[in-house]
């Protein structure tokens, strides 16, 4: 009987269960292993219709780190993932320790800051085109006006301003996401912990170092991981704002591996970049599934 | 008397200075906030103002000369409105594949212990990683063979294999926190589990439902890779990847582009006036407790 019942209920759970787990399976896991087989081709505008891509081995592979286009996306990927990273988490924290605080409008400006994070990346994109126009934009004015530059920049023109540009608009979203997961992290912890601290003669940066940070570390941890898988595979921002250029400065896997695979209909070049960009999200998002599992036990 | 007064004026001075400390954190956040809402600010602003204004060398910070024209230009545009009846359907299919496939999984995930529970978490977490990039080039050659190429359908199952994940993982805590009485309580009055699912596990956990619905209908409206791929004809593109053909229609219209803008973050707007609690500690439960 009581066998019985439980075999009801795991039947009464996989109902619920896995037609979603199926959806994933057939949605992402078909592509995935479909994307792997076409690394290994050379499927392209030529032979797409008569279906004769052939096997050519790591060929995609070989040809792509020879690339110095490809190479330079990379190394833009690069940068942009780590100082958006940097700034993000840096800013994000402080105000996260600011808005932890307790005093009359924590609450609602914490929460008001968010809508940054929401916003369409495609509006946002746009936004970011036009504050960082020449002439008309509102940075280069501002900037004049506080002395800070002699003639205004024209940062989407050049290749080091135009990275500068996207990373910033990046981090104007990406500040109060990180501000968000870390301040429930930092409210988690008891009022207790500091006052007794205070007690015994701890000044506020020794709180700082020996308890909210040992106590955050989790916390933290996760949301750099995040951080990274959302800021790796970024694709809306530069695809409007910048499309890659000037001369693919600001081209990231992401956009590279879509341009290969729809504008010049190289789709197993394209499907070998976003390998790659995979295998590397992958590697980070396997530490923070062990973090993750760490938590749950 | 006298001791009483000292007192007095101490609390007055511990109240004055936490008041004086508190005024001093609302001034440092409010100045927060205009950074952070500035860009919004200019969005609208911007949207408001006339060709000759918006573009011009002199930069403006509010429009001196106020017009609805760039919004008109908008609205009146025939393409306009078929992207925009494109967005809302794209959405709206996204939203329900999502929600229909999501949100069961997610109640079986979190008030059952079942073999595989691991794995699941796991397809469900991994999945959550998948760059869209990987997905676009075989999903574009499958949906081809399908036929499924510039249908609402191509885009809004693409978007809901990044929304199921994201549900699972927000409303698995929430369903886990029913108490198990609650089950027991509706099996005695005779509900049978798919009534219970509806009539009471659903109401209960109704922030977390919110949520889901407003984030799993917003990424629909937002995706810009999926539908640019799928949906190659401009009559079948939603608004955001229809951005590309209104920036070259309008060249440096700023006030006409900055208007197609406010209008795609309405939904945004809307979800923030109103849901913004729900959402905010939503996003929290999801992104960082699982």
């Amino acid at each position: 009987m009581k066998l019985s019942m439980a075999a009801k209920k795991s039947k009464e759970a996989y109902v619920f269960i896995l037609p979603g787990f199926i959806y994933l399976l057939i949605v992402c896991g078909y592509p995935l292993l479909y994307n792997i087989d076409l690394s290994f081709k050379n499927l392209n505008v030529k032979n797409f219709a008569s279906g004769e891509a052939v096997f050519v081995g790591l060929e995609n592979y070989k040809t792509l780190l020879a690339d110095p286009t490809f190479r330079l996306v990379f190394k833009n990927t690069l940068v942009f993932t780590f100082a958006c990273l940097l700034i993000q988490f840096t800013i994000g924290f402080l105000f996260a320790m600011f808005f932890s605080k307790k005093f009359t409008l924590a609450g609602p400006i914490r929460g008001l800051v968010l809508v940054g994070y929401m916003m369409p990346m495609s509006v946002t994109a746009l936004l970011g085109k036009n504050v960082f126009q020449l002439d008309s934009g509102v940075i280069n004015d501002l900037l004049m006006k506080l002395h800070l530059v002699s003639a205004p920049v024209d940062w989407l023109v050049n290749g080091g301003t135009a990275l500068a540009a996207v990373i910033a608009v990046n981090c104007w979203v990406g500040i109060p996401f990180n501000m968000l997961l870390l301040t429930s992290g930092l409210t988690g912890i008891s009022d207790d912990v500091y006052e007794s601290a205070s007690i015994d003669g701890a000044t506020s940066f020794q709180r700082f170092l020996y308890i909210t940070l040992p106590l955050m570390k989790s916390a933290m941890l996760s949301v750099l991981m995040l951080g990274f898988i959302y800021t790796f595979k970024a694709f809306d921002l530069m695809f409007i704002m910048t499309a890659g250029g000037p001369f693919n400065s600001t081209d990231v896997l992401g956009t590279y591996a879509y341009s290969r695979a729809f504008t010049q209909y190289e789709f197993s070049q394209g499907s070998t970049i976003a390998m790659i960009l995979f295998i590397c999200l992958f590697c980070v998002g396997l530490f923070y599934l062990k973090l993750l599992g760490k938590e749950d036990d | 008397m006298e001791k009483n007064g000292i007192k007095e004026a101490r609390r007055m001075y511990l109240r004055s200075k936490e008041g004086r400390r508190n005024i001093r954190n609302c001034i440092f956040a409010v100045i927060i906030a205009i950074f952070f809402l500035f860009p919004i600010y200019w969005l609208i602003q911007m949207s408001f103002k006339t060709d000759m204004e918006s573009f011009g060398k002199l930069v403006t910070y509010y429009p001196h000369e106020f017009t609805i024209d760039p919004w008109l230009q908008n609205l009146k545009d025939a393409d306009f409105e078929t992207s925009l009846k494109n967005s809302v359907l794209i959405a709206v299919c996204a939203m329900v594949i999502s929600l229909g496939f999501g949100v069961p999984a997610a109640y079986g995930m979190g008030r059952y212990k079942v073999r595989g529970t691991k794995t699941f978490m796991l397809t469900f977490l991994v999945t959550q990683m998948l760059p869209a990039s990987v997905m676009l080039t075989p999903m574009y050659l499958t949906f081809s063979k399908l036929g499924l190429l510039g249908t609402y359908w191509a885009p809004a199952i693409a978007v809901a294999s990044g929304s199921v994940p994201f549900i699972v993982v927000t409303l698995r805590p929430y369903f886990k926190s029913i108490p198990v009485s609650l089950d027991e309580a509706a099996r005695i009055d005779g509900c049978n589990v798919f009534r219970s699912f509806f009539k009471i596990m659903i109401p209960t956990i109704k922030t977390g439902i919110i949520t889901v619905v407003v984030i799993s209908f917003l990424n629909g409206w937002n995706d810009l890779i999926y539908s640019m791929t799928f949906n190659v004809k401009a009559d079948m593109r939603p608004l955001t990847a229809n951005i590309h053909k209104f920036q070259s229609k309008y060249g440096t219209k700023w006030n006409c582009i900055m208007a197609y803008g406010a209008i795609l973050t309405i939904p945004v707007i809307l979800a923030f006036v109103f849901l913004q609690k729900y959402i905010v500690g939503g996003l929290t439960a999801g992104a960082v407790k699982e």
